[in-house]
């Protein structure tokens, strides 16, 4: 698709994940045992023909750049299309001015030179699929200046904090945007993702920073909703917002629902991701798994239930691990009970024998720790 | 340009038609093993970690999914400025026409000219049949230390079993005396692995007196390496000890599968320096569900298991149904095993469906089945 180039925008500030982003961004966390959050919207872009991609990182880049590296695995074509990671100039970390529009206007030079005459802006922090030459279909057929996608759900007073919901009119058009607040449960999630023409899109991070240095570019959107004719797109299908440790958990566990992890995989829209070549999985006689995802390179010799299992995980003879998220590499020593647990990569759990919590409260072991 | 001391060679012409129905629309070295790999990436990814840059692949038989498979350098590592695989199929020629492969020394005789655009002092010859992990990197060493003219790679082999293979005798310093083609009476258990170090230039000059010779079959095994003994040339045994495997029957096939059920395995696909490369499918984690009982298995991404699973290799897309079990069996790319269905003792082929409730194999039966078409569900 020439028409459009992507961003994957950086998560905002206000996106905070105990613990586990001290490591890496939201978008590089590791997800269902084999994937990284990135690599459902940069699959997505992909597939729908995007052939430049533009990935805003505004900490801890080591993660992600190993991760995405040239692009080659999400089926970008290496001479017309390119994967491109962009930094903010001064990243420090929680700063209010830190914002998606000063990434964008820190690297203007680039946007300015893309060629293509539209912008599509998905999350790093969401997970859904999307056709998103079939959405700049839509955005162009309705003539509006910039159409955003929304997510119908039923829980917006117990989940997706920190998102915020659109308010719409029966034409669909968007009278504003706003914190989800958690007083009503049927609220329209806005998905952070935005489709205008490149045009606009400078014209926007310009105005926003006269007008404050704060702004995001919601809050622009916001701002210039008389203005400007902005529309929104319901999406449908499977849809899910990692906005805090807990949601993160969840949205995991959740997958191990085959019926639910069918309306995310589907086979003609695939979900690339890094290979590792690790060999297949290894399960011994001693092993029981039951109702879990499982990566190359573990060797279970152990008892998992309702679980993940990241790449080359072992989970060794008399080891009970019961919900949870197990990342690549880690060690479930012999005879070592878990639960609830999030293990982070390289961890260890082999002398502290039970590590028990309840599915409200998952605890978590740092990257390379020792228990 | 960086110097290209050693260049590869595979011969992935043949069928295998031992390997009976898996071998109709694909040649061996493209049939599957271990869960997600290819017979050929075994040599391919021993070539890439022993630092070989350039491989030619020699194919002949079926060739259209083994081509575009080994053409997708990629996948192994061989895709750097000057690296790469390069399929070589047979091809016409302006003052012969068009043909095939007469034998194993005529595939190199006949693409000449692809080793000669590099230049390469050591010709490495493999054979594209085969499992095992080997460093050929110090078998050149061994060439080389030796002075050699050719050096074959061998393995110790039972006695009784000698009689199948290639035997090479030995003096004391590993230089081949003799060298017996299917031996009646083996005087030693040395088999030759079909592994070859030339050197090129003397290598060329035998190749194309041997394209001449009439009475040549113009095979390595039958011609060439007994011209050169003939001839007076040393050759030396390189001894290799480790897991080698030729697959070339159902039962081989599916007793290496096996073999990978064993933690300590010498084959060891887990070792992370000496990996084993393939095509990556862009599939699900495995997925066990919520009434699945695995036993002992080997199983790999994009599997779905929701029944009884034991003593089993499950490769890339295969399912197993709610209810049905699955015993000592090998289920192959994108098999699947309904809702109730009982397979034992089998090797189920690519994309081959049990049916529900459909019963297949025996438990006590000496040889495996191979399951190579449907089988219908069963009221």
């Amino acid at each position: 698709m020439a028409r459009a180039y992507g961003i994957v925008a950086p998560s905002g500030g206000h996106m905070k994940v105990e613990g586990m982003d001290e490591f890496r961004p939201i978008s590089a966390f590791s997800f269902l045992g084999r994937y990284r959050i990135i690599d459902f919207p940069v699959s997505s872009m992909s597939n729908s023909g995007i052939e430049r991609i533009q990935v805003y990182v505004s900490q801890n880049p080591r993660s992600l750049a190993e991760h995405l590296g040239s692009g080659r695995t999400y089926n970008i074509n290496s001479k017309r299309g390119k994967l491109q990671l962009l930094f903010n100039q001064d990243s420090r970390v929680n700063d209010v001015y830190n914002t998606d529009i000063k990434a964008y206007a820190d690297n203007m030079d680039v946007i300015e030179r893309m060629h293509q005459p539209y912008v599509i802006i998905s999350p790093g922090h969401m997970i859904f699929t999307q056709n998103y030459g079939k959405l700049l279909d839509e955005h162009l057929q309705s003539g509006a200046d910039v159409t955003i996608m929304y997510h119908k759900v039923n829980d917006a007073d117990v989940a997706y904090r920190n998102c915020s919901v659109v308010n719409l009119n029966r034409q669909k058009g968007v009278k504003s945007i706003e914190r989800n607040t958690g007083t009503v449960a049927e609220r329209n999630i806005f998905m952070d993702t935005y489709v205008m023409s490149n045009e606009l899109f400078m014209k926007l991070i310009h105005k926003a920073r006269e007008i404050s240095s704060v702004y995001r570019l919601v809050d622009i959107i916001n701002a210039q909703n008389e203005a400007l004719d902005i529309r929104g797109v319901q999406h449908k299908g499977y849809f899910a917002a990692v906005t805090d440790f807990k949601s993160y958990f969840d949205i995991n566990m959740g997958l191990l629902d085959w019926n639910m992890a069918q309306e995310l995989f589907r086979d003609e829209w695939p979900i690339y991701t890094q290979t590792t070549d690790s060999c297949p999985a290894r399960y011994t006689p001693d092993s029981s798994v039951k109702n879990s995802m499982v990566a190359n390179g573990c060797i279970i010799e152990g008892k998992v239930e309702n679980s993940i299992l990241g790449r080359g995980v072992s989970i060794r003879k008399g080891a009970i691990v019961r919900n949870c998220i197990i990342m690549g590499h880690a060690i479930i020593d012999e005879g070592v009970h878990v639960e609830n647990q999030v293990v982070d990569k390289w961890g260890r759990v082999t002398n502290i024998k039970e590590l028990v919590t309840t599915p409200d409260k998952p605890g978590y072991v740092r990257r390379n720790d020792i228990l | 340009m960086k110097q290209n001391s050693m260049l590869a060679m595979i011969l992935a012409g043949g069928r295998g038609s031992r390997l009976k129905d898996l071998t109709n629309k694909v040649a061996k070295p493209a049939v599957s093993f271990g869960g997600k790999y290819r017979i050929i990436d075994f040599p391919l990814s021993n070539c890439a970690n022993s630092g070989i840059d350039v491989v030619g692949v020699l194919t002949q038989y079926e060739s259209v999914q083994l081509n575009s498979y080994a053409a997708a350098g990629r996948n192994w590592g061989l895709d750097s400025r000057d690296s790469g695989t390069f399929i070589l199929p047979p091809r016409e020629k302006a003052d012969e026409g068009l043909k095939e492969y007469r034998g194993t020394a005529d595939a190199i005789s006949e693409n000449i000219d692809f080793i000669d655009n590099y230049d390469p002092e050591y010709i490495l010859i493999l054979s594209g049949d085969h499992i095992y992990k080997m460093n050929y990197s110090k078998m050149l060493a061994f060439h080389k230390e030796h002075k050699a003219d050719a050096t074959i790679a061998v393995i110790g082999v039972p006695k009784k079993e000698a009689s199948r293979f290639g035997i090479m005798n030995t003096a004391e310093d590993g230089r081949i005396i003799e060298f017996q083609e299917k031996p009646k009476q083996p005087k030693s258990n040395l088999a030759s692995m079909g592994i070859y170090i030339f050197n090129w230039k003397l290598m060329r000059r035998m190749l194309l007196a041997d394209m001449k010779n009439e009475n040549s079959h113009h095979d390595f095994g039958k011609d060439f390496i007994p011209t050169m003994l003939k001839d007076g040339k040393s050759l030396y045994a390189y001894k290799f000890k480790g897991y080698w495997k030729d697959v070339g029957t159902i039962d081989s096939l599916w007793e290496a599968n096996m073999d990978l059920l064993e933690g300590g395995n010498e084959l060891d696909l887990a070792d992370p320096s000496w990996r084993i490369y393939t095509e990556d499918a862009p599939e699900l984690p495995q997925y066990i569900g919520p009434e699945a009982e695995v036993g002992s298995a080997y199983v790999t991404q994009g599997c779905r298991i929701e029944g009884k699973v034991d003593r089993c290799v499950l490769f890339t897309g295969t399912s197993v149904g709610k209810g049905a079990k699955v015993t000592d069996t090998v289920l192959m790319p994108d098999a699947c095993v309904e809702d109730g269905a009982k397979v034992t003792r089998a090797l189920v082929a690519n994309g081959v469906k049990i049916g529900k409730g459909a019963v297949v194999g025996n438990a006590k039966s000496e040889e495996i089945l191979l399951v190579a078409e449907d089988v219908p569900a069963k009221e």
